[in-house]
C-alpha cells in the first residue's frame, strides 16, 4: 500500500513525499516519510508488550553486533594482525566474515531493499538504490573472492554502509520529530478523542463524531476536545494552543472552555457547543496541516534538483569504474565507484527546508500565530516594505467619544438621548456612544420608530417629538437649524481627523434644530509606534495605506511614527498602490484586519491579518497574528529570516558537502565506509544546525509598554473593549 | 600482562560507577520466566553485545591511532605498545592526549568537575528512549540488540579506556584493551542481573572513587610516557613490572 503523497508523516509530521511507506503500528495504519521515521515512531510509541517497535531496535542492535564484529576481524586483518605466525587461521577468518556478513546483510539491508523495489515499480530511482547497489556489489565481490580463493574482502564495507546510514536515518527522524514537538498539540485535534458520558455510560470516541449538546469528560491533565460550557466541576484551565498566551485560568460551572485547552487541575464535565470538527482548534489544526502540506519554491527546485541527482550519480560511478579499472586493481576500482556511490546520497538536500519550516511555523503557532503556507515565510523574510492598514490594526477599530459642542443644552441630555437612538444601530459610533453613556450612569431614553437613514445617521421619535443623529446632510434633510457655532467648530474636528456626529431634535410646535456635535476618533493601538519603530530597524519601509479621509491618516501616521501615507483609497486603488510599491521597493507584505481589505491582503507577496484567526476559513491572508498580536510582528519577521538563512546555509551546506566529496570520491581518496560516515554525518548535520531555530528568543512585549503600569492598564481596558459584543 | 591487569581492575572497580546507570538496564532486564538458565543466557548475551560494543570501538581507536602515527610515518614496532621503550614522536603525542583526557575524567569521578550532562542532550537521550523499548522484549536477540546499543551509551569510563585504546596506536592492543576493560566490567553486571538489587548508594560510591583512582593512575602513566625522556620511560617500565 503506498500513501497519498500529501498526508503526513506520522512520526515527524512533514510531509510523507514520494519516498514515503505505510505500515500498521499497534494495529493502526500509520503513514511515513522515511525508514528512519517509521523505526523511530515505532520506538516512541510502540512501550510495554512486544511491539515492532522493539523488532526494529533489536533489528539495528543485531546488526550493528553482527557489523562490528567483521568490521574487528577485517581491522585485524588489515592491520597485518595474522601476518605471522598466524596466516593459517586467514581461510577462517574470511569464511566467519562471510558467516556474519550474509545475515547482516539481509537484516540491514531489507528496509533499504523494499523501499527500492517499491519506487523502482513507480519508475523512480531514489538515493535507496545507491545504497543497496553499493552494499550489494562490495557483497557479492567478496563472496566471489572467499569461494574462488584470493583478493581481499570488503564485508566490512557492505555492512558498515548499510548500518551507518541506518543509524544516520534514525537520527535524522528523531531530530525532525523533535523540530515538530511544538506542531504535535496543534494536529492533535483530529486524532483526539473523547469521553463522551451519555447516561451511566461514557465512550471513546473520536472528536469529529462530537455533537453539539454532548456531554463530555474531561480529566485533570487531558487536553479538552470540544469548544463548551462546564457543566459541573471547577479547575483551571491553559489556552495556549489557541491564545498564544500560556497562563492558568480560572473556570468554573458555567464558563466557557476552548478546545485544545489543557485542563489543569480538576476534573470537569462539558457540555459540547458545537459539533467537533468546527471549534476553532480543529480549524487552526487544518490550516497548519495544510500549510505543512505545501513546499516552498526553495523546496521545490531542491527536490527537481534531488531527483536529478541519483541517475547523474549512478553515470558518475560508472565512469568512474571504467576510468580506475585501467590503472587500478578491479577491487580497488570498484571500490572507489562504491564511494562515489555512497557519498552522493542526496539525503541533507531533501531535509534542509521542510525541517526548517516545521520548526518555524511550529514556533509561530505556539504564539498564536498561523502560517498558511511555508512559502509566505520564505516570501516575509524577503520582504522590502510592509504596508499597514489603519483602522483595527495600527488603531483599535472602535471609535471612542473624544469631544461634545453643545448648544444650549446639557451633555447629559445629548447622550442620553443619543443612546436612546443608537442602542438599535450595529454602527461603530454607536456602540462608543451607548458605551460612553453607560460610562457616566445614563440610562438611555426610551425610543420608538427608530429608522435607518443610508449614509446619513439614524432618526426615531421619543414622546411624540422626532430626534436625530447624523451628518450636517441629515440635519438639512430633516429642514432643521444647524447653529453656525456648531457647523463651525465641526469642520474644525473634521479636518483634524475625527468624525463627527450632530444631534437635534424637536420640541412641542417647533422645528427641530441641531443641538450638538460630537466627535469621535479611533485610538491608535498603544505598542503600535514600537512596533514600527522594531520593523524600522529590521531595515523595513513601512507606509500606511488607509481608505479613511487624509487628515484622519496623517494623524495616526504621525502618532505611531509612519512617515509615508496614502489616504482615501478604495480596495482598488489600494491593489494599485502595492502594484506601484513592488515595482519600486520589491517584495511587500501587507498587514490588515483580514476583514475588509482581502484584496489588499490577497495582492500583497505576504498578506498578514491581525487577529481574525477565527475566521479561518475565508482568510485571504498567509499568516494571521492573534488578537491584540501587532506588537508580534517583528518577532514574526524575524523568526521569517531566521528560517530562511537556515534553510540556505543547510542548502549551501549539503551540496557543498556533496560535491566537495563526490570529487574526494572519485579521485579515490574516500573509503567507502568513510564516505557513509560522512554523509550520515552531513544529514547529522543539517538537523542540528535545523534545531538551532529552537533555541532562538521568544517573542517579549515591548520593554517601554511594559514598564508602564498605566499603559498596561490601559491595554486590559483595551482587551475588554474588544471583548465587549 | 600487569597492564592488562590494571585494565582489568579499572574495569572491575568501575562496574560499580555502571551500576548506576547500566545496573539498572540489567536489573530491568531481570529474569527469564523460563528459568534460571534462560535468565543467564540473557545475561551473558546483553553483556556480551556490550563488549561487542567496547572491543568495536577500541579497535577503531586502536586503528585510528596507528592510522595516523602511520601517516606520519613515525611508527616504530607495531604490537608492544606499553612495553616498547623506544616511544616516537607521534606515539608521545597520543599518549600525553590520552594521558591527560583519563586525567580530566578520573577527576569528574571525585567530583571535581560539574555533573556531566552527556545523557540529557540530544544523542543521549534519543538512546535512552530508544532502549527503554527493548528491556521488556522477550527472545534472545534483544538482550544482545540491547546490550550492543547500551554500549554506545555516553560514559567517561568508556570514554576514558578509548583514549588508551588509542594510545597503543595498533589495532589489536586496542582491541585488547577495551576486551580486558569490559571483561572486568562483567562480575558486576552479572551480578547485578542474578542478585536484582541495586548495591547501597555507598558502596557504589566507594566504587566510584576507586574506579577514579584506577583511571588517575592510568592516566598518568600513559602520560608520564608521553612526557618523560626514554630513559626514565624504560625506568618506569621496570618500575611498572615490581609493583
Amino acid at each position: 500500500m503506498t500513501p497519498a503523497p500529501d498526508a503526513l508523516c506520522r512520526h515527524c509530521l512533514l510531509p510523507v513525499g514520494r519516498r514515503g511507506f505505510a505500515r500498521t503500528v499497534n494495529g493502526e495504519g500509520c503513514q511515513f516519510c522515511c525508514y528512519g521515521c517509521c523505526i523511530a515512531h515505532q520506538v516512541k510509541s510502540g512501550s510495554g508488550d512486544a511491539s515492532e517497535a522493539a523488532w526494529f531496535l533489536v533489528r539495528l542492535g543485531v546488526g550493528s553486533f553482527l557489523s562490528m564484529n567483521i568490521m574487528l576481524f577485517s581491522l585485524l586483518v588489515y592491520s597485518g594482525a595474522f601476518n605471522g605466525a598466524d596466516r593459517r587461521v586467514l581461510p577462517t577468518i574470511q569464511l566467519l566474515l562471510f558467516g556474519l556478513a550474509t545475515p547482516a546483510l539481509l537484516i540491514l539491508g531489507e528496509p533499504f531493499l523494499r523501499e527500492t523495489w517499491v519506487q523502482a515499480r513507480h519508475g523512480r530511482l531514489t538515493s535507496s538504490a545507491l545504497i543497496v547497489l553499493g552494499s550489494l556489489a562490495a557483497y557479492v565481490y567478496s563472496t566471489l573472492a572467499v569461494f574462488q580463493g584470493g583478493g581481499h574482502l570488503y564485508f566490512d564495507t557492505a555492512s558498515m554502509v548499510l548500518m551507518l546510514f541506518t543509524l544516520g536515518r534514525y537520527l535524522e527522524a528523531a531530530g525532525r520529530a523533535r523540530a515538530s514537538r511544538d506542531l504535535a498539540p496543534l494536529l492533535a485535534a483530529e486524532s483526539e478523542l473523547a469521553t463522551v458520558v451519555e447516561g451511566a455510560q461514557e465512550q471513546r470516541r473520536p472528536v469529529r463524531e462530537v455533537r453539539a449538546g454532548m456531554l463530555i469528560r474531561v480529566r485533570p491533565g487531558e487536553r479538552i476536545p470540544i469548544d463548551g460550557v462546564i457543566v459541573e466541576g471547577r479547575s483551571h484551565t491553559d489556552e495556549a494552543v489557541i491564545t498564544g498566551e500560556s497562563r492558568q485560568i480560572a473556570k468554573s460551572v458555567g464558563a466557557c472552555v476552548l478546545a485544545g485547552s489543557i485542563n489543569l487541575d480538576g476534573p470537569l464535565l462539558i457540555r459540547s457547543s458545537g459539533s467537533g470538527g468546527e471549534s476553532r482548534w480543529a480549524q487552526i489544526c487544518r490550516s497548519v496541516r495544510d500549510a505543512l502540506r505545501q513546499s516552498s519554491r526553495t523546496q521545490r527546485i531542491a527536490d527537481r534538483l534531488v531527483g536529478a541527482f541519483v541517475p547523474i550519480v549512478l553515470a558518475l560511478a560508472g565512469i568512474t569504474l571504467l576510468y580506475w579499472v585501467q590503472h587500478l586493481p578491479f577491487d580497488q576500482a570498484m571500490l572507489t565507484a562504491l564511494s562515489v556511490l555512497v557519498v552522493a546520497c542526496p539525503c541533507a538536500v531533501g531535509l534542509a527546508a521542510p525541517m526548517a519550516h516545521s520548526l518555524g511555523i511550529g514556533q509561530l503557532a505556539r504564539h498564536g500565530c498561523l502560517v498558511r503556507s511555508p512559502g509566505a515565510l520564505e516570501a516575509l523574510a524577503g520582504a522590502r516594505l510592509i504596508a499597514f492598514d489603519k483602522t483595527g490594526t495600527l488603531t483599535l477599530g472602535r471609535p471612542h467619544l473624544v469631544d461634545v459642542v453643545l448648544d444650549g443644552v446639557g451633555e447629559d441630555e445629548v447622550l442620553a438621548r443619543l443612546a436612546g437612538l443608537e442602542r438599535h444601530s450595529e454602527h461603530g459610533l454607536g456602540r462608543a456612544i451607548v458605551l460612553a453613556a453607560v460610562a457616566r450612569g445614563l440610562a438611555p431614553i426610551a425610543t420608538e420608530n427608530v429608522q435607518i437613514v443610508p449614509g446619513r445617521g439614524l432618526r426615531g421619535v421619543v414622546h411624540g417629538e422626532s430626534v436625530a443623529a447624523g451628518s450636517a446632510a441629515l440635519m438639512c434633510e430633516l429642514g432643521w437649524q444647524l447653529p453656525p457655532a456648531l457647523s463651525e467648530r465641526a469642520e474644525a474636528m473634521t479636518s483634524t481627523g475625527h468624525s463627527v456626529v450632530f444631534v437635534g431634535w424637536s420640541e412641542p410646535a417647533r422645528a427641530g434644530r441641531a443641538r450638538a456635535a460630537l466627535s469621535f476618533d479611533d485610538t491608535p493601538l498603544p505598542e503600535a509606534a514600537a512596533t514600527i519603530d522594531a520593523l524600522r530597524s529590521l531595515g523595513l519601509r513601512v507606509t500606511l495605506l488607509s481608505g479613511d479621509h487624509a487628515g484622519a491618516a496623517a494623524r495616526v501616521a504621525a502618532t505611531v511614527g509612519v512617515d509615508e501615507w496614502q489616504a482615501g483609497l478604495l480596495p482598488e486603488a489600494k491593489r494599485a498602490a502595492l502594484d506601484q510599491y513592488r515595482e519600486r521597493h520589491g517584495a511587500i507584505a501587507m498587514v490588515g484586519d483580514g476583514l475588509n481589505d482581502g484584496p489588499g491582503l490577497a495582492c500583497a507577496d505576504v498578506g498578514i491579518a491581525v487577529g481574525s484567526a477565527t475566521d479561518l476559513a475565508r482568510e485571504t491572508a498567509d499568516l494571521v497574528l492573534p488578537a491584540d498580536g501587532l506588537w508580534l510582528l517583528p518577532w514574526v519577521v524575524g523568526r521569517a529570516r531566521a528560517v530562511r538563512s537556515t534553510i540556505l546555509a543547510n542548502l549551501a551546506w549539503a551540496f557543498g558537502y556533496n560535491l566537495i566529496a563526490l570529487t574526494c570520491a572519485a579521485i579515490g581518496l574516500l573509503q567507502p565506509i568513510l564516505a557513509a560516515a560522512v554523509m550520515a554525518g552531513s544529514s547529522l548535520l543539517v538537523v542540528l544546525n535545523s534545531l538551532r531555530l529552537e533555541r532562538l528568543p521568544g517573542p517579549s512585549y515591548p520593554v517601554a509598554l511594559q514598564s508602564s503600569a498605566a499603559v498596561q492598564g490601559r491595554r486590559r481596558k483595551l482587551a475588554l473593549l474588544r471583548a465587549a459584543p | 600482562m600487569t597492564y592488562y591487569a590494571l585494565l582489568f581492575l579499572a574495569g572491575f572497580a568501575g562496574s560499580f560507577h555502571c551500576i548506576g546507570m547500566c545496573g539498572g538496564f540489567a536489573c530491568a532486564l531481570g529474569p527469564d520466566p523460563r528459568g534460571a538458565g534462560a535468565t543467564s543466557v540473557r545475561h551473558v548475551l546483553y553483556n556480551t553485545g556490550r563488549l561487542t560494543t567496547y572491543c568495536f570501538l577500541g579497535t577503531l581507536a586502536g586503528g585510528l591511532g596507528q592510522a595516523i602515527c602511520t601517516s606520519l610515518g613515525l611508527r616504530s614496532q607495531p604490537g608492544a605498545p606499553f612495553l616498547s621503550a623506544s616511544l616516537d614522536a607521534g606515539q608521545r603525542a597520543l599518549a600525553v592526549m590520552a594521558g591527560l583526557l583519563m586525567i580530566i575524567m578520573a577527576l569528574s569521578f571525585f567530583g571535581l568537575r560539574g555533573r556531566r550532562r552527556a545523557t540529557n542532550s540530544f544523542g543521549g537521550s534519543t538512546l535512552v528512549i530508544s532502549l527503554r523499548s527493548l528491556l521488556r522484549t522477550p527472545g534472545y536477540a534483544a538482550p544482545l540488540a540491547f546490550g550492543v546499543l547500551n554500549g554506545f551509551l555516553p560514559c567517561p569510563l568508556v570514554y576514558a579506556m578509548v583514549a588508551q585504546a588509542a594510545s597503543t596506536v595498533d589495532v589489536l592492543s586496542g582491541c585488547l584493551t577495551m576486551a580486558v576493560f569490559g571483561l572486568g566490567t562483567f562480575p558486576a553486571m552479572l551480578a547485578m542481573g542474578g542478585l536484582g538489587r541495586l548495591l547501597a548508594p555507598t558502596w557504589r560510591q566507594r566504587g566510584v572513587r576507586l574506579a577514579g583512582g584506577f583511571i588517575l593512575a592510568l592516566g598518568l602513566v600513559t602520560l608520564s610516557r608521553g612526557v618523560l625522556p626514554m630513559a626514565a620511560g624504560h625506568g618506569m617500565h621496570h618500575l611498572w613490572h615490581f609493583t
